[in-house]
Protein backbone atom coordinates (compact mmCIF):
# COMPACT_ATOMS: atom_id res chain seq x y z
CA UNK A 1 0.00 0.00 0.00
CA UNK A 2 2.68 2.03 0.84
CA UNK A 3 4.51 1.82 -2.43
CA UNK A 4 1.02 2.05 -4.19
CA UNK A 5 0.40 5.50 -2.19
CA UNK A 6 4.33 7.05 -3.25
CA UNK A 7 4.22 5.48 -6.46
CA UNK A 8 0.69 7.62 -6.99
CA UNK A 9 2.61 10.77 -5.68
CA UNK A 10 4.92 10.61 -7.77
CA UNK A 11 2.50 10.32 -10.98
CA UNK A 12 0.62 12.77 -9.51
CA UNK A 13 3.13 15.38 -8.81
CA UNK A 14 4.60 14.84 -12.56
CA UNK A 15 1.08 15.42 -13.45
CA UNK A 16 0.49 18.53 -11.52
CA UNK A 17 3.92 19.87 -12.80
CA UNK A 18 3.30 19.57 -16.76
CA UNK A 19 -0.08 20.75 -16.00
CA UNK A 20 1.37 23.64 -14.20
CA UNK A 21 4.11 24.63 -16.59
CA UNK A 22 1.80 23.96 -19.77
CA UNK A 23 -1.27 26.11 -18.22
CA UNK A 24 -1.40 28.03 -15.52
CA UNK A 25 1.20 30.42 -16.18
CA UNK A 26 0.33 31.55 -19.76
CA UNK A 27 0.31 35.19 -20.37
CA UNK A 28 -2.56 37.00 -21.43
CA UNK A 29 -3.41 37.41 -24.86
CA UNK A 30 -1.20 40.00 -26.51
CA UNK A 31 -3.22 42.69 -27.93
CA UNK A 32 -6.85 43.89 -27.85
CA UNK A 33 -8.48 42.29 -24.79
CA UNK A 34 -8.76 43.89 -22.00
CA UNK A 35 -8.00 43.49 -18.49
CA UNK A 36 -11.10 41.49 -16.52
CA UNK A 37 -12.24 40.17 -20.00
CA UNK A 38 -11.71 36.48 -18.62
CA UNK A 39 -9.31 36.28 -21.86
CA UNK A 40 -6.24 35.20 -19.99
CA UNK A 41 -7.68 32.79 -17.82
CA UNK A 42 -9.09 31.10 -21.05
CA UNK A 43 -6.23 30.80 -22.72
CA UNK A 44 -4.50 29.15 -19.55
CA UNK A 45 -7.25 27.01 -19.93
CA UNK A 46 -6.57 26.65 -23.62
CA UNK A 47 -3.37 25.43 -22.43
CA UNK A 48 -4.14 22.84 -19.97
CA UNK A 49 -6.95 21.62 -22.22
CA UNK A 50 -4.20 21.66 -25.54
CA UNK A 51 -1.94 19.25 -22.77
CA UNK A 52 -4.55 17.42 -21.53
CA UNK A 53 -5.23 16.28 -25.64
CA UNK A 54 -1.83 14.88 -25.75
CA UNK A 55 -2.18 13.25 -22.18
CA UNK A 56 -4.87 11.35 -23.18
CA UNK A 57 -3.15 10.27 -25.77
CA UNK A 58 -0.28 8.72 -23.82
CA UNK A 59 -3.01 7.63 -21.62
CA UNK A 60 -4.98 6.07 -24.52
CA UNK A 61 -1.14 4.24 -25.66
CA UNK A 62 -0.93 2.78 -21.91
CA UNK A 63 -4.26 1.29 -21.95
CA UNK A 64 -5.40 -2.09 -23.93
CA UNK A 65 -9.40 -2.93 -24.92
CA UNK A 66 -12.16 -0.97 -23.47
CA UNK A 67 -9.64 1.56 -21.53
CA UNK A 68 -8.42 2.63 -25.07
CA UNK A 69 -11.48 2.89 -26.50
CA UNK A 70 -13.03 5.25 -24.03
CA UNK A 71 -9.30 7.12 -23.60
CA UNK A 72 -9.91 7.78 -27.57
CA UNK A 73 -13.47 9.04 -26.53
CA UNK A 74 -11.87 11.80 -23.48
CA UNK A 75 -9.31 12.54 -26.09
CA UNK A 76 -11.81 13.92 -28.76
CA UNK A 77 -14.14 15.56 -26.18
CA UNK A 78 -10.59 17.34 -24.85
CA UNK A 79 -10.04 18.59 -28.41
CA UNK A 80 -13.40 19.93 -28.59
CA UNK A 81 -12.93 21.87 -25.41
CA UNK A 82 -10.01 23.88 -26.70
CA UNK A 83 -11.94 24.28 -29.95
CA UNK A 84 -15.00 26.06 -27.32
CA UNK A 85 -12.73 27.62 -25.39
CA UNK A 86 -10.44 29.02 -27.92
CA UNK A 87 -13.44 30.67 -29.87
CA UNK A 88 -14.51 32.38 -26.58
CA UNK A 89 -10.81 34.15 -26.53
CA UNK A 90 -11.43 35.08 -30.20
CA UNK A 91 -14.76 36.39 -29.26
CA UNK A 92 -13.04 38.72 -27.18
CA UNK A 93 -10.75 39.36 -29.81
CA UNK A 94 -7.80 37.62 -28.41
CA UNK A 95 -5.35 34.78 -29.93
CA UNK A 96 -5.76 31.46 -28.39
CA UNK A 97 -2.26 29.73 -27.27
CA UNK A 98 -1.54 26.70 -29.54
CA UNK A 99 -0.34 23.38 -28.69
CA UNK A 100 3.08 22.43 -28.44
CA UNK A 101 4.33 19.29 -30.26
CA UNK A 102 3.66 16.06 -28.69
CA UNK A 103 7.26 15.12 -28.26
CA UNK A 104 7.59 18.22 -25.67
CA UNK A 105 4.37 17.33 -23.66
CA UNK A 106 5.82 13.43 -24.24
CA UNK A 107 9.07 14.54 -22.52
CA UNK A 108 6.80 16.08 -19.44
CA UNK A 109 4.19 12.95 -18.57
CA UNK A 110 5.27 10.85 -15.91
CA UNK A 111 6.91 7.77 -17.44
CA UNK A 112 3.30 5.05 -17.81
CA UNK A 113 4.84 1.43 -17.34
CA UNK A 114 1.49 0.06 -17.34
CA UNK A 115 -2.85 0.83 -17.21
CA UNK A 116 -2.63 1.50 -13.30
CA UNK A 117 -0.10 3.95 -13.82
CA UNK A 118 -2.14 5.24 -17.00
CA UNK A 119 -5.30 5.86 -15.08
CA UNK A 120 -3.48 7.12 -12.21
CA UNK A 121 -2.66 9.93 -14.35
CA UNK A 122 -5.71 10.09 -15.99
CA UNK A 123 -7.59 10.71 -12.45
CA UNK A 124 -5.20 13.43 -11.19
CA UNK A 125 -5.62 14.81 -14.79
CA UNK A 126 -9.38 14.69 -14.65
CA UNK A 127 -9.46 16.50 -10.94
CA UNK A 128 -6.88 19.04 -11.99
CA UNK A 129 -10.10 19.70 -14.87
CA UNK A 130 -12.58 20.02 -12.98
CA UNK A 131 -11.01 22.00 -10.56
CA UNK A 132 -9.96 25.00 -13.52
CA UNK A 133 -13.21 24.71 -14.48
CA UNK A 134 -15.33 25.11 -11.18
CA UNK A 135 -11.85 27.83 -10.13
CA UNK A 136 -13.19 30.19 -13.47
CA UNK A 137 -16.92 30.13 -12.88
CA UNK A 138 -15.62 32.61 -9.88
CA UNK A 139 -13.50 34.97 -12.13
CA UNK A 140 -15.09 34.73 -15.51
CA UNK A 141 -16.99 37.67 -16.25
CA UNK A 142 -20.04 36.79 -18.65
CA UNK A 143 -22.77 34.63 -18.06
CA UNK A 144 -21.99 33.05 -21.41
CA UNK A 145 -18.44 32.51 -20.60
CA UNK A 146 -19.76 31.14 -17.19
CA UNK A 147 -22.19 28.81 -19.25
CA UNK A 148 -19.38 27.09 -21.48
CA UNK A 149 -16.76 26.73 -18.29
CA UNK A 150 -20.18 24.91 -16.45
CA UNK A 151 -21.05 22.52 -19.28
CA UNK A 152 -17.36 21.34 -19.60
CA UNK A 153 -16.79 21.04 -15.82
CA UNK A 154 -19.60 18.73 -15.99
CA UNK A 155 -18.22 16.77 -19.33
CA UNK A 156 -15.11 16.33 -17.37
CA UNK A 157 -16.87 15.47 -14.13
CA UNK A 158 -18.00 12.62 -16.43
CA UNK A 159 -14.70 12.00 -18.15
CA UNK A 160 -13.31 11.69 -14.17
CA UNK A 161 -16.64 9.03 -13.80
CA UNK A 162 -14.91 6.74 -16.70
CA UNK A 163 -11.86 6.84 -15.38
CA UNK A 164 -13.42 5.68 -11.68
CA UNK A 165 -15.17 2.80 -13.47
CA UNK A 166 -11.91 1.68 -15.13
CA UNK A 167 -10.22 1.18 -12.33
CA UNK A 168 -13.15 -0.87 -10.27
CA UNK A 169 -14.65 2.01 -8.50
CA UNK A 170 -18.50 3.61 -8.88
CA UNK A 171 -19.02 5.75 -11.40
CA UNK A 172 -19.99 8.76 -8.53
CA UNK A 173 -18.61 8.52 -5.10
CA UNK A 174 -19.14 12.37 -3.81
CA UNK A 175 -22.14 14.73 -3.51
CA UNK A 176 -19.58 17.17 -4.10
CA UNK A 177 -17.59 16.94 -7.00
CA UNK A 178 -14.73 19.73 -6.35
CA UNK A 179 -11.60 18.14 -8.16
CA UNK A 180 -9.75 17.39 -4.81
CA UNK A 181 -9.31 13.82 -3.46
CA UNK B 1 -20.48 17.72 8.85
CA UNK B 2 -18.46 16.61 5.41
CA UNK B 3 -15.72 18.79 4.24
CA UNK B 4 -17.28 19.35 1.30
CA UNK B 5 -20.61 20.51 3.29
CA UNK B 6 -18.60 22.89 5.60
CA UNK B 7 -17.00 24.37 2.36
CA UNK B 8 -20.51 24.55 1.33
CA UNK B 9 -21.62 26.84 4.70
CA UNK B 10 -18.28 29.00 4.51
CA UNK B 11 -18.91 29.67 0.32
CA UNK B 12 -22.61 30.63 1.53
CA UNK B 13 -21.34 32.21 4.56
CA UNK B 14 -18.93 34.09 2.07
CA UNK B 15 -21.21 35.29 -0.33
CA UNK B 16 -23.44 36.74 2.15
CA UNK B 17 -20.69 39.50 2.49
CA UNK B 18 -20.06 39.90 -0.97
CA UNK B 19 -21.93 43.20 -2.26
CA UNK B 20 -25.19 41.65 -3.91
CA UNK B 21 -25.71 42.19 -7.59
CA UNK B 22 -28.54 43.68 -9.39
CA UNK B 23 -32.16 42.77 -7.57
CA UNK B 24 -33.53 41.77 -10.52
CA UNK B 25 -30.46 39.39 -11.44
CA UNK B 26 -30.67 37.85 -7.78
CA UNK B 27 -34.54 37.21 -8.05
CA UNK B 28 -33.86 35.41 -11.43
CA UNK B 29 -31.25 33.25 -9.89
CA UNK B 30 -32.92 32.49 -6.62
CA UNK B 31 -36.06 31.37 -8.91
CA UNK B 32 -33.48 28.81 -10.70
CA UNK B 33 -32.35 27.69 -7.55
CA UNK B 34 -35.90 26.93 -6.48
CA UNK B 35 -36.79 25.03 -9.34
CA UNK B 36 -33.50 23.04 -8.77
CA UNK B 37 -34.35 22.66 -5.60
CA UNK B 38 -38.09 20.74 -6.46
CA UNK B 39 -35.77 18.36 -8.87
CA UNK B 40 -33.94 17.70 -6.12
CA UNK B 41 -36.20 16.38 -4.07
CA UNK B 42 -37.88 14.51 -7.13
CA UNK B 43 -34.34 12.91 -7.41
CA UNK B 44 -34.23 11.80 -4.00
CA UNK B 45 -36.99 10.91 -3.86
CA UNK B 46 -37.78 8.96 -6.78
CA UNK B 47 -34.24 6.87 -5.66
CA UNK B 48 -36.00 6.25 -2.20
CA UNK B 49 -38.92 4.96 -4.37
CA UNK B 50 -36.85 2.73 -6.51
CA UNK B 51 -34.72 1.21 -3.52
CA UNK B 52 -38.25 0.53 -2.21
CA UNK B 53 -39.58 -1.33 -5.37
CA UNK B 54 -36.49 -3.28 -6.09
CA UNK B 55 -35.52 -1.21 -9.59
CA UNK B 56 -32.27 0.32 -8.79
CA UNK B 57 -29.25 -2.10 -7.72
CA UNK B 58 -29.22 -1.47 -3.21
CA UNK B 59 -25.44 -0.14 -3.35
CA UNK B 60 -25.76 2.24 -6.48
CA UNK B 61 -29.47 3.05 -5.29
CA UNK B 62 -28.28 4.31 -1.39
CA UNK B 63 -25.26 6.20 -2.92
CA UNK B 64 -27.41 8.30 -4.74
CA UNK B 65 -30.43 8.74 -2.96
CA UNK B 66 -27.90 10.42 0.14
CA UNK B 67 -26.13 12.55 -2.56
CA UNK B 68 -29.48 14.14 -3.44
CA UNK B 69 -30.16 14.50 0.05
CA UNK B 70 -26.96 16.49 0.18
CA UNK B 71 -27.89 18.45 -2.87
CA UNK B 72 -31.47 19.35 -1.40
CA UNK B 73 -29.22 20.76 1.85
CA UNK B 74 -26.39 22.50 -0.75
CA UNK B 75 -29.50 24.24 -2.54
CA UNK B 76 -31.59 25.24 0.30
CA UNK B 77 -28.17 26.91 1.88
CA UNK B 78 -27.58 28.68 -1.65
CA UNK B 79 -31.39 30.38 -1.26
CA UNK B 80 -30.80 31.11 2.03
CA UNK B 81 -27.80 33.11 1.28
CA UNK B 82 -29.82 34.79 -1.21
CA UNK B 83 -32.13 35.88 1.29
CA UNK B 84 -34.66 33.56 0.24
CA UNK B 85 -36.05 30.95 2.81
CA UNK B 86 -36.51 27.80 0.80
CA UNK B 87 -40.22 26.72 -0.34
CA UNK B 88 -41.79 23.60 1.50
CA UNK B 89 -42.44 21.21 -1.58
CA UNK B 90 -44.81 18.67 -2.13
CA UNK B 91 -42.78 16.24 -4.17
CA UNK B 92 -45.13 14.27 -6.67
CA UNK B 93 -43.76 10.67 -6.77
CA UNK B 94 -42.68 8.56 -10.16
CA UNK B 95 -45.15 7.33 -12.27
CA UNK B 96 -45.40 3.70 -11.75
CA UNK B 97 -44.57 3.69 -15.35
CA UNK B 98 -40.73 4.61 -14.44
CA UNK B 99 -40.94 1.73 -11.50
CA UNK B 100 -41.72 -1.05 -13.63
CA UNK B 101 -37.96 -2.22 -13.96
CA UNK B 102 -34.73 -1.19 -13.85
CA UNK B 103 -34.00 0.13 -16.68
CA UNK B 104 -37.59 1.98 -17.14
CA UNK B 105 -36.29 3.70 -13.94
CA UNK B 106 -32.67 4.33 -14.95
CA UNK B 107 -33.90 5.97 -18.22
CA UNK B 108 -36.24 8.00 -15.78
CA UNK B 109 -33.98 9.39 -13.30
CA UNK B 110 -31.24 9.97 -16.35
CA UNK B 111 -34.21 12.45 -17.63
CA UNK B 112 -34.38 14.14 -14.28
CA UNK B 113 -30.52 14.18 -14.03
CA UNK B 114 -30.21 15.39 -17.45
CA UNK B 115 -32.06 18.40 -16.51
CA UNK B 116 -30.64 19.20 -13.58
CA UNK B 117 -27.25 19.41 -15.29
CA UNK B 118 -28.43 21.97 -17.72
CA UNK B 119 -30.46 23.70 -14.71
CA UNK B 120 -27.67 24.30 -13.06
CA UNK B 121 -25.62 25.47 -15.99
CA UNK B 122 -28.20 28.12 -16.28
CA UNK B 123 -27.97 29.42 -13.00
CA UNK B 124 -24.21 29.42 -13.26
CA UNK B 125 -24.57 31.37 -15.89
CA UNK B 126 -27.08 34.28 -14.70
CA UNK B 127 -26.28 33.81 -11.04
CA UNK B 128 -24.55 36.93 -9.44
CA UNK B 129 -23.21 35.98 -5.97
CA UNK B 130 -19.81 34.65 -6.84
CA UNK B 131 -19.45 32.93 -3.92
CA UNK B 132 -22.27 30.57 -4.46
CA UNK B 133 -20.99 29.45 -7.92
CA UNK B 134 -18.46 26.51 -7.25
CA UNK B 135 -20.64 25.28 -4.68
CA UNK B 136 -23.31 24.79 -6.84
CA UNK B 137 -20.77 23.75 -9.67
CA UNK B 138 -19.83 21.27 -7.53
CA UNK B 139 -23.53 19.55 -6.95
CA UNK B 140 -23.71 19.90 -11.21
CA UNK B 141 -20.70 17.97 -11.59
CA UNK B 142 -21.79 15.02 -9.08
CA UNK B 143 -24.91 14.77 -11.31
CA UNK B 144 -22.98 14.62 -14.00
CA UNK B 145 -21.58 11.86 -12.87
CA UNK B 146 -25.04 10.21 -12.00
CA UNK B 147 -25.68 10.60 -15.46
CA UNK B 148 -22.27 8.13 -16.10
CA UNK B 149 -23.93 5.85 -13.47
CA UNK B 150 -27.37 5.23 -15.18
CA UNK B 151 -26.04 5.35 -18.53
CA UNK B 152 -24.37 2.15 -17.62
CA UNK B 153 -27.42 0.52 -16.16
CA UNK B 154 -28.54 1.13 -19.62
CA UNK B 155 -25.33 -0.54 -21.50
CA UNK B 156 -25.45 2.62 -23.23
CA UNK B 157 -22.25 4.70 -24.46
CA UNK B 158 -20.99 6.81 -21.16
CA UNK B 159 -19.72 9.40 -23.08
CA UNK B 160 -21.22 11.82 -25.81
CA UNK B 161 -18.76 13.41 -28.39
CA UNK B 162 -20.36 16.45 -30.26
CA UNK B 163 -20.68 16.29 -34.08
Amino acid sequence: MQARVTRRAALGGAGVLVLASCGGDHPPPAGKPPAGSGAGLLNSIVALEHASVAAWAAIASALSGKGRSQAKVIRRRELQHVARVSALVRDLGGSPPKGRPASEYALMFPKLTDGADALHFAHDLEERLVRAYLDALRSLPEPRQRRAAAEIAAEEAQDLSVVQLLSGEPASTKAFVTGTS
Amino acid sequence: MSVTRRQIVAAAVGAAAVPAGPAAAQATGADGLERLLALEHRLESAYGAALDQGVIDPVLGRSLSGQEREHVRGVEVALETLGRRPPRLRVTPPRRAALAGRPAFARFALELETEAVAGYVEVLGGLDAPGLLQPLGSIMTSAAQHQVALRRVLAEPLLAVRG
